[in-house]
C-alpha cells in the first residue's frame, strides 16, 4: 500500500534538524535507516505530516573512544557494529547483538539510533545497551541531555525522547579485564525478531569469582529488563553452570512478558530462565578465558 | 538425486531429460511480465474496501464522499453489480445438505460474514487516490454475534452464518463391520489431531489488468489457475460467455489460492463500468487477510490392529472449518474422506466427515486439497501402532500397504502400481547414518510418513482437456493449450512431449498458453491434473499429426510406411535416407494434408457415487514417503530438521528437474505447515496479516531436501506419468511429529509444531496452555 503523502525534509546540520523538529512538533518523524519507519508508513500505521531525513548529518556517524568509554553515533549502521569496524571492535557484546538483527539487508541500512529510538521490546540493541549500562545522548531545541539507558526506555515503543529531540549517540563503558559477554537468542525463524533474548556481561575477580554480573532481557516486557536479583546473587560466586542454574532457578525473574501470536507469556518466562542461564554461563566461560 | 528407471516401452530422446525450462531464464532475468507488470494507456487503479468486522450488519453505506474525490472514476457497491452472486456446485451426500449452498456474494449485501469481506470497489487515476477513496467510504456496521469454531457452529442455537444453517457438507464411508473389528483388535489407538488454517503465501499476490477490447470483448489478464472463470465473470455482468476473455500470464505461484476467482470479477466490473483499462493488485496484507485459505480440521482416529501390526479397522471422524462461504469446501471434504485411511488396506472402515460454516476467513483449495491434512492422522496412528507393538516403522507400513488391484475403503480399485513400500524403504535408507546430538540437552530422532494423493479431477466431473499441435512450413512446431502455467513447468512439459513425438528439439517448439479466446480449453491448473490431462491431449494431437506426416514422408522417401521415423527435424528411412521436415510440410500443403491437429483427452468418467455404497471417485493416485531426522532442544522445545529425504513414484519423470522442483518445493511447504505457519484467527479477527506474523520458512530454516524419484512406468498420464504437483506437501508434518516422538518420547498431535507446543509436551511449562495454543 502506498504511504499517506507527507512532506519531506533533509536538513544539512544537526542544529537545523533540531530546529525543524521544534517547529514541526508531533507531526514530524525523523528518518534514519528506515527499516522500522518505512514499513510503518506503507502499512499506514503511522501517518506523519512530515518526515525529517537524517542522512545528511555526518556528525551522527562518528565513533569515538574516550578513555574507558566508547561513543557510538546514532547513524552508525547495524552492519558496522556487527563487523566491529574501527573502535567498535572494543565492544564485542554489541557486535554479537547486532549480528542477530534481521537479515543482512536490514543491517546494511538500520542504525543504532533508530533502533534505540524505536524501542521495540524484542529488539537486540536496546537490551544490549541496558546490559552494558549505556547512556543515551540527545539533542533538542533546549539543549543536550545524557539519559541513562535505564530511564531512556519508558514503555512499549516509547522513550524519554521529546518530539523535538534527536538521539545523537550512545555512550558505553568499555569492558574491564576478565570480562566475558554472551547473547543467547531464541526466535521462530532465522533472522526474526527475538521471542526472548538474554544479554549477559560477567566480570571475574582475580580468584575467578564474580566481581560483577549484568543480564538484560529482550522480549520480556514493554522495555528491556535487567535481572537485578540474579545479578546481585551471583557476586562472589564461582560461576559454574550448575551454580548459575541454581541462582537463576531460585530467584523470581523480574519480568512481565506478554502473549502474542508467536508465544505465550508463560513460554517467554520459561525461555527467559533457560536463556539467562545459557548467556551467563557462556559469559563466565569467556571471562575465565582471559586468565587470572 | 536418485532415480530408479524402469525400461520404457519405446526409447525416449527428450522425455526423461532434465532440460532447463524455457520460462526459467526469463524469470531469473526479470523478463517475465507477470500480471501486475502489465501497463495500458489510460489505465485506472482498482482497490477494494473490506469489512472490518467478522460478523455485522451494514447499517449505512455511503460512497458519496469517495465518489466526489478528484481522480475517482467509479465506486461500486452490491447495488451496482448486475448479478452479485457466484454459484459453485456443492455435491453433498446427505439430504441434509442441498445443492445450492455454495453461494458466494461478490460484494457484501447488507451483512458481512468475515473480516476482510469485500464491501465496495473503487477505480481511480492512481493507487494513492484509490486508497484515499476506499478510506473515504462511510460504512456504519452493527456488530452481530458470530461463530468461530466449527464444533460450536454445529451446536444447537449457534448463530447462523447463512440462513440455511451451518452444516455445509457431509460425507461418509462405511465398509465392513468396524464396531466388531475394533472390539476384536489386539490394540486400538485412539487419538484426536488438530491441524491449522494456513495461507498459500505465494510470492505473487493476486493481480490483474482488465480492459474492453476494440471488438467489445472484456479482456482480463490476471494471475489465475483457471482461465475458464471467464464464464463466471460473464454471469456476473449478465453478458454472453463469449464476450469475456481471460488470459493468464505466467503465474507467480498458485497452490490453489488462485483456483477460485480473486481479482477477475472485480476487474471485470470496474472495466465494464468505466470502459477504461483497470489494474488491481492486492497487497500482501489483503491477500493474507481475506483470500480463501486451507481448511483446519479436527481428526479423531480410532485405529485397530492385530498383534502383528495388520490393520483391522479405522473409525475416523473429521470436522473442517469452511469459514464464511462455501467455495470448494464440499470437494475438499470429499478428498479428505476418500483418503482418510491412507495408502493402506483397511478391511473395516468408517469415515464420518463434516464441514461447517463459521465467521472465519473462508477456506478452499490448497495444494493437497483435504487429502494432505489426513496424513497427520493416518501416519501418526501408524507410528503409534509401530511403537506400541515394537515394530519397525517401515515394516508396519509394508505389512499394510495397498497393492495394485486392492480396493480403497470407498470401493475404488487401484489400477496402477502402488510403490508405497519401495518409497518408504528408499526414503528411510536415504537418511544414512544417525547423527549424534550436539549437546546433552539435544535429542535426535527420525520419522517416516507415507501418503496417497489423487491426481486428476473427480470422475463425475467428466474432465477433459484439449490441445492443438501444428507444424509450421519451416518444420518448427507450435502448441496451443489453454493451460495456465503456475510455475510448475506446465508449459515446458508439453513442449517436451511434442518434441519427443515429432522428433524436433525442444527449442524448436513454441507454445501459446492460457488464453480463453485463442487457445483450446484445457481446464484448470489444479488437482495435479495438467501434465496428466493436457499431457495426454498434446500426446494425442502430436501422435495423430506424426502419423499423417509420416505417411507423406514415406511416399517422398519411397520407404515402407511404418518404418519411417521423425528425428532431428527430418523424416528418416530405415536405410538412413532423410528428408527435412520443412520439405515434408510442403508436400503436405500440396496434397491438402492437414498440418495441425486438435487433440482431446477425456479422463475416465463416472456417475456421482454414494460413498456409503462405494465406487470410483478419482482417476488414479500418486504414492510416496518422506523420512526426516530432527534435533529437539529439550530445554526450549525448538525443533530443527536436519535431513529430509522425499520419495515419490511419478510413473515417468517427463522432466526430472521439474519433478525434483515439485518434490523439494512441496516438502518445504509441508515443513512450513508442520513447524511454522498458522493463520491465527481470534474471534474472527486475523492476527497474521503480514509476513512478520505469518511465518513462512526461509532457506535458512530448511534442510536440503533430497528428492528420490521412482518411475514405475505405471500411471495414467503421458508415457505412464503420474501427477506430482500436490503429493509432496502431504508427508512432512507427520514425519516430523513422528521423529519428535522418536527423539523425545512425546507425541505432538497439533499443528504447527511450535517450540512452545513441544515445550508443553515435554512438561517444561507449569501453567496450562492458553485457550488457542
Ligand atoms: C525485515 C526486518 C527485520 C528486522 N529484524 C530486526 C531484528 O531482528 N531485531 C531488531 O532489533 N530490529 C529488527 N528490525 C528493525 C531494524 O533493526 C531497524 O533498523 C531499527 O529498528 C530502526 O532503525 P532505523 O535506522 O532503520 O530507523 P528508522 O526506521 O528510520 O526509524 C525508526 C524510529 O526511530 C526514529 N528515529 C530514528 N532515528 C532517530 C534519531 N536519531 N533520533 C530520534 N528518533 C529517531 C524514527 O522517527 C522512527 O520512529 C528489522 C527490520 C526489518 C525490515
Amino acid at each position: 500500500m502506498p504511504a499517506v503523502p507527507f512532506d519531506y525534509h533533509a536538513p544539512a546540520t544537526l542544529a537545523e534538524a533540531v530546529s525543524l523538529l521544534g517547529s514541526l512538533g508531533e507531526d514530524a518523524k525523523p528518518l534514519a535507516g528506515g527499516q522500522s519507519l518505512l514499513p510503518l508508513l506503507t502499512l499506514r500505521l503511522v501517518r506523519p505530516r512530515a518526515v525529517v531525513d537524517l542522512h545528511r548529518l555526518d556528525e551522527l556517524r562518528a565513533v569515538r573512544r574516550d578513555g574507558g568509554t566508547l561513543e557510538v553515533g546514532a547513524l552508525v549502521r547495524h552492519r558496522a557494529l556487527e563487523r566491529g569496524e574501527g573502535p567498535l571492535v572494543l565492544c564485542p557484546l554489541l557486535q554479537e547483538a547486532a549480528a542477530l538483527i534481521g537479515n543482512v539487508r536490514v543491517r546494511a541500512l538500520g542504525t543504532i539510533g533508530g533502533s534505540l529510538a524505536h524501542a521495540d521490546p524484542a529488539a537486540e540493541l536496546p537490551a544490549a545497551v541496558r546490559a552494558l549500562d549505556g547512556t543515551i545522548l540527545v539533542q533538542g531545541a533546549a539543549g543536550a541531555r545524557a539519559i541513562p539507558a535505564e530511564e531512556f526506555f519508558a514503555g512499549l515503543l516509547t522513550t524519554a525522547l521529546r518530539p523535538d529531540e534527536l538521539l545523537t549517540a550512545v555512550r558505553l563503558p568499555l569492558p574491564g579485564p576478565r570480562t566475558g559477554h554472551a547473547v543467547e537468542e531464541f526466535s521462530r525463524r532465522a533472522g526474526d525478531f527475538a521471542i526472548v533474548a538474554a544479554f549477559a556481561v560477567v566480570q571475574l575477580d582475580a580468584a575467578g569469582r564474580v566481581a560483577a554480573a549484568r543480564v538484560a532481557l529482550a522480549g520480556c516486557g514493554p522495555t528491556p529488563r535487567r535481572l537485578d536479583a540474579v545479578e546481585r546473587a551471583l557476586v562472589g560466586l564461582a560461576p559454574s553452570e550448575e551454580e548459575i542454574r541454581r541462582v537463576v532457578a531460585h530467584r523470581p525473574l523480574e519480568i512481565e512478558p506478554d502473549s502474542d501470536v508467536h508465544a505465550s507469556a508463560a513460554y517467554r518466562r520459561h525461555l527467559a530462565g533457560v536463556l539467562t542461564v545459557r548467556a551467563l554461563a557462556r559469559a563466565a566461560a569467556g571471562a575465565r578465558a582471559f586468565g587470572p | 538425486m536418485a532415480r530408479e528407471a524402469t525400461p520404457a516401452t519405446e526409447p525416449l530422446r527428450v522425455v526423461g531429460r532434465a532440460i532447463p525450462r524455457h520460462d526459467a531464464r526469463d524469470k531469473v532475468e526479470a523478463r517475465t511480465l507477470y500480471a501486475a507488470d502489465w501497463q495500458m494507456p489510460g489505465m485506472l487503479h482498482g482497490a477494494v474496501l473490506r469489512s472490518a468486522y467478522p460478523s455485522a450488519r451494514i447499517r449505512r453505506l455511503d460512497v458519496s464522499r469517495a465518489a466526489a474525490l478528484p481522480g475517482v472514476a467509479a465506486v461500486l457497491t452490491a447495488r451496482d453489480v448486475p448479478r452479485n452472486v457466484l454459484w459453485t456446485d456443492v455435491p453433498g451426500q446427505t439430504s441434509e445438505v442441498g445443492p445450492l449452498r455454495a453461494r458466494l456474494v461478490l460484494l457484501a449485501d447488507g451483512v458481512v460474514r468475515y473480516q476482510g469481506e469485500p464491501v465496495a470497489l473503487v477505480a481511480a487515476e492512481t493507487p494513492e487516490v484509490a486508497q484515499r477513496a476506499v478510506e473515504a467510504i462511510d460504512v456504519e456496521y452493527e456488530p452481530l454475534p458470530g461463530v468461530f469454531d466449527p464444533a460450536a457452529a454445529l451446536a444447537p442455537g449457534a448463530p447462523r452464518v447463512h440462513e440455511e444453517g451451518n452444516l455445509l457438507a457431509r460425507w461418509q464411508i462405511r465398509c465392513g463391520d468396524v464396531e466388531r473389528a475394533l472390539e476384536r483388535a489386539d490394540v486400538v489407538i485412539d487419538t484426536t489431531y488438530r491441524c491449522q488454517m494456513v495461507d498459500h503465501a505465494y510470492l505473487e499476490p493476486e493481480a490483474g489488468v482488465a480492459w474492453v477490447d476494440a471488438d467489445g470483448v472484456l479482456t482480463i489478464r490476471a494471475s489465475t489457475q483457471v482461465i475458464e472463470h471467464f464464464r463466471d465473470v460473464a454471469e456476473v455482468l449478465g453478458v454472453p460467455h463469449n464476450r469475456v476473455r481471460v488470459i493468464a500470464p505466467y503465474v507467480g505461484g498458485g497452490f490453489g489460492g488462485k483456483e477460485d476467482v480473486t481479482v477477475e470479477v472485480f476487474l471485470g466490473l470496474l472495466a465494464w463500468r468505466t470502459r477504461r483499462p483497470v489494474r488491481m493488485v492486492w497487497s500482501r496484507q489483503e491477500s493474507l487477510l481475506a483470500r480463501a485459505k486451507r481448511h483446519p480440521f479436527v481428526l479423531r482416529y480410532r485405529t485397530g490392529a492385530a498383534r502383528d501390526g495388520t490393520l483391522v479397522a479405522q473409525r475416523i471422524e473429521l470436522l473442517g472449518d469452511a469459514g464464511a462461504y462455501a467455495y470448494l469446501s464440499a470437494l475438499v471434504l470429499l478428498y479428505a474422506t476418500v483418503t482418510a485411511c491412507g495408502p493402506y488396506r483397511v478391511p473395516n472402515a468408517e469415515v464420518q466427515a463434516r464441514v461447517a460454516y463459521t465467521n472465519n476467513p473462508p477456506t478452499s483449495a490448497m495444494r493437497g486439497f483435504g487429502a494432505m491434512q489426513m496424513v497427520l492422522g493416518y501416519e501418526s496412528q501408524m507410528d503409534q501402532l509401530a511403537r506400541r507393538l515394537g515394530l519397525d516403522p517401515v515394516e508396519v507400513r509394508a505389512r499394510n500397504a495397498l497393492h495394485k488391484g486392492d480396493r480403497l475403503p470407498v470401493g475404488q480399485q487401484i489400477e496402477t502400481r502402488v510403490a508405497v513400500i519401495e518409497a518408504a524403504r528408499r526414503a528411510w535408507a536415504g537418511l544414512g547414518p544417525r547423527v549424534a546430538p550436539r549437546t546433552p540437552h539435544h535429542r535426535v530422532g527420525r520419522g517416516l510418513a507415507c501418503n496417497i494423493q489423487p491426481y486428476g479431477r473427480i470422475v463425475w466431473l467428466h474432465d477433459w482437456a484439449s490441445a492443438w499441435v501444428g507444424i509450421e512450413m519451416d518444420g518448427s512446431v507450435v502448441v496451443r493449450a489453454g493451460v495456465p502455467d503456475i510455475g510448475g513447468g506446465q508449459a515446458s512439459a508439453l513442449c517436451q512431449i511434442a518434441s519427443e513425438v515429432l522428433g524436433v528439439e525442444p527449442a524448436q517448439v513454441a507454445i501459446h498458453i492460457a488464453d480463453s479466446a485463442l487457445t483450446p480449453l484445457a481446464g484448470t491448473t489444479t488437482a495435479t491434473r495438467q501434465l496428466y490431462m493436457s499431457g495426454n491431449a498434446v500426446l494425442a494431437a502430436a501422435r495423430e499429426l506424426r502419423a499423417r506426416v509420416l505417411e507423406v514422408a514415406a511416399r517422398l522417401l519411397e520407404a515402407p510406411p511404418g518404418r519411417v521415423e521423425l528425428r532431428e527435424g527430418a523424416a528418416v528411412a530405415p536405410d538412413g535416407r532423410r528428408v527435412a521436415l520443412a520439405q515434408v510440410m510442403k508436400e503436405c500443403a500440396r496434397l491438402g494434408v492437414p498440418r495441425s491437429h486438435l487433440g482431446v483427452y477425456h479422463a475416465p468418467a463416472g456417475d456421482p457415487v454414494d460413498l456409503a455404497r462405494g465406487g470410483r471417485v478419482f482417476p488414479d493416485y500418486t504414492f510416496g514417503a518422506h523420512a526426516v531426522e530432527v534435533e529437539v532442544d529439550t530445554e526450549t522445545g525448538a525443533v530443527a530438521v536436519l535431513r529430509h529425504v522425499a520419495c515419490h513414484d511419478v510413473g515417468r519423470a517427463i522432466n526430472p528437474q521439474s519433478v525434483e522442483g515439485q518434490i523439494q518445493g512441496g516438502a518445504a511447504m509441508g515443513l512450513g505447515y508442520g513447524l511454522l505457519e498458522e493463520v491465527v484467527v481470534e474471534a474472527g479477527v486475523n492476527l497474521t496479516t503480514s509476513l512478520g506474523t505469518y511465518l513462512v520458512p526461509t532457506a535458512l530454516d530448511l534442510p536440503d531436501v533430497e528428492p528420490v524419484i521412482l518411475e514405475s512406468g505405471d500411471g495414467k498420464g503421458p508415457f505412464g506419468a503420474r501427477g506430482i504437483g500436490e503429493p509432496p506437501v502431504g508427508p512432512p508434518a507427520a514425519a516430523v511429529a513422528n521423529a519428535i516422538e522418536d527423539a523425545t518420547g512425546v507425541r505432538i498431535t497439533e499443528l504447527p509444531i511450535t517450540p512452545e507446543r513441544v515445550a508443553r509436551a515435554l512438561g517444561l511449562l507449569e501453567s496450562p496452555a492458553p485457550g488457542r495454543a
